[in-house]
């Protein structure tokens, strides 16, 4: 079964069509890479795919996005979220907050456990899952800004999990930090896959190369073309698709 | 390179007028200061005794309860000062529709520049007796036996009235503050709550959090405002030399004492010193309070980076 079905989707801002008519369909447990240039609608897709796209007045959604066959516009947006969780661009744990109360945060505003015990041991495990436990388990109190670049991206996907999601959908989570960082996140994907459907945006073609089992390539708001990940590497069958990955335009 | 030495040295004096100005204010108060101090020594400070008389043996001058008076009307202001700024800046920024918006801001930019005595007059032709009214009087004949409430109403001229008009004078200031802080709350967190299943009321709770710097900053502001604010308060609060704990007491507050005493001090040998010396209470409590908070932000800062 597909853990994503994205139907026919367009999205409006105001008078300007950024996604255009867009179908995909999202297996479980994979590393889905979705590519393209700025401004091709990577990050539209994806905040349209957990509805938080909603926070900004001017955008119009059509078309249809199934989790696990329900569409999720007959779904609580706030239980979409949960399920589908989330990573951005910048690492933005929040600061005023310590480690432990960032991971702590989605628990306790979807009252996921009844005390501090389940809370401590949901913490624990978000934290393990997302390589980052053996890091801060001794200053779990100290602040999350003083965490570096790459442990607060982690963080961040550590507070995405413990939500216990269906699906984790990553904005170019690496983009803004050092290539150490980087594979380390990179690992940590295809580890998560185990259990998670992953999806991820990224401007890097090498990246979606290394860990997507799938990729989609959209262009100016149009699904291009979608396949394995070795089919539209060696063999994609259209001619942007190949222009694109061998860095003619990007 | 020449041109840009020469432009740093014509600046040199301006900044110097400014530092110079500030030690200058400090410098006359403490001299004027320094005969009520050899006279009554820091009593002028703990005591409450204001004796003024033509026999100069005879004066005496403790302005502890208008220290009390100033302390007290302030805190009450910055209590009503905190919810209200708070719940207008998640407002205006949430959920005003942005026609109404505009209006929002640009009347809250009018209060902070209306003159205070138009407050005062509002406050004392109207404020004073609603409040006596609608609030002293009810709460005076059910709950007498909280301190809090325990004094009888007479006038309506109180440390309470003078807090409220306080809190209404200063809102705007720390609204504005409020606002501007949580309007530039870099998206991404907005986005980062929402996407773990906040509510909005969840949602504006934690990025309240994350204001928590500016709201003690917009407080501080108001606190300063509230504290130094004389002609509005003078005509509300009762100017009578009183310490009680209840809000319905009148009383008197530094500036409104200095206010009301300074026409005829002259006559008195030691009280223009006194009120100098009263002055400059202010400045200490001013210097006191900022001092505190830039460490708490200096905490926070310092816990950020």
């Amino acid at each position: 079964m597909n853990s994503l079905e994205i139907i026919n989707l367009n999205v409006y801002y105001g008078n300007r069509h950024v996604i255009k008519g867009i179908n995909l369909k999202i297996p479980q447990k994979v590393v889905f890479a979705i590519i393209g240039p700025s401004g091709s609608g990577k990050s539209t897709l994806l905040r349209a795919i957990n509805r938080l796209i909603e926070l900004d007045e001017d955008a119009k959604v059509e078309g249809d996005v199934r989790l696990f066959k329900k569409s999720i516009y007959e779904m609580d947006p706030r239980e979409v979220r949960r399920r589908i969780g989330m990573v951005f661009q910048q690492p933005n744990p929040f600061p005023h907050m310590s480690i432990y109360d960032n991971v702590a945060l989605g628990p306790r505003l979807n009252k996921l456990v009844r005390n501090k015990e389940e809370l401590d041991y949901l913490v624990e495990w978000a934290l393990k899952k997302a390589a980052l436990w053996d890091e801060v388990k001794d200053r779990l109190g100290d602040l999350a800004s003083k965490l570096s670049g790459g442990q607060q991206q982690r963080l961040c996907i550590a507070r995405a999990l413990a939500l216990k999601p269906d699906v984790l959908l990553l904005d170019e989570p690496t983009s803004a930090l050092d290539p150490v960082s980087t594979a380390k996140i990179e690992n940590l994907l295809l580890e998560l896959k185990k259990s998670y459907t992953v999806v991820i945006v990224t401007h890097r073609i090498q990246q979606a190369a290394r860990i997507g089992d799938y990729t989609a390539f959209l262009l100016d708001g149009k699904l291009v073309e979608v396949g394995d990940t070795a089919q539209i590497f060696v063999n994609p069958k259209d001619r942007r698709t190949e222009a694109y990955i061998t860095g003619r335009f990007g | 390179m020449i041109i840009r030495d020469k432009f740093k040295i014509a600046l040199i004096p301006f900044s110097a007028l400014v530092f110079g100005i500030f030690a200058l204010i400090l410098i006359i108060f403490f001299a004027n200061s320094i005969q009520i101090f050899e006279k009554e020594g820091l009593a002028i400070y703990t005591t409450s005794r204001w004796l003024a008389s033509e026999d100069p043996s005879l004066e005496f001058y403790g302005v502890l309860p208008a220290i009390y008076g100033s302390l007290y009307t302030s805190g009450i202001a910055i209590l009503i000062a905190l919810p209200l700024s708070v719940a207008y800046s998640v407002f205006v920024v949430d959920y005003a529709p942005r026609r109404i918006k505009e209006w929002l801001i640009i009347a809250t930019d009018i209060m902070t520049g209306l003159p205070t005595i138009i407050y005062g007059i509002w406050g004392a032709f109207f404020l004073v007796p609603f409040v006596k009214k609608y609030l002293m009087e009810p709460l005076y004949e059910n709950f007498s036996f909280i301190p809090l409430f325990s004094y009888p109403p007479s006038t309506g001229h109180s440390f309470l009235s003078g807090g409220i008009l306080l809190g209404i004078m200063v809102t705007p200031f720390a609204a504005a503050i409020i606002r501007e802080a949580y309007r530039t709350i870099p998206y991404t967190y907005r986005e980062a709550v929402y996407a773990l299943g906040a509510t909005k009321y969840e949602a504006t709770r934690v990025l309240i959090g994350y204001i928590k710097p500016a709201i003690l900053a917009g407080l501080v502001l108001a606190f300063g405002r509230a504290i130094g604010e004389t002609v509005a308060v003078s005509l509300v609060i009762g100017n009578t030399f009183n310490i009680s704990p209840s809000l319905f007491a009148p009383g008197y507050t530094i500036s409104s004492l200095i206010a009301n005493q300074f026409g005829n001090a002259f006559i008195y040998e030691h009280m223009v010193s006194a009120l100098f010396a009263a002055g400059l209470s202010l400045s200490f409590i001013g210097l006191a309070v900022n001092l505190l908070v830039f460490r708490m932000l200096r905490r926070w800062e310092h816990a950020r980076s």
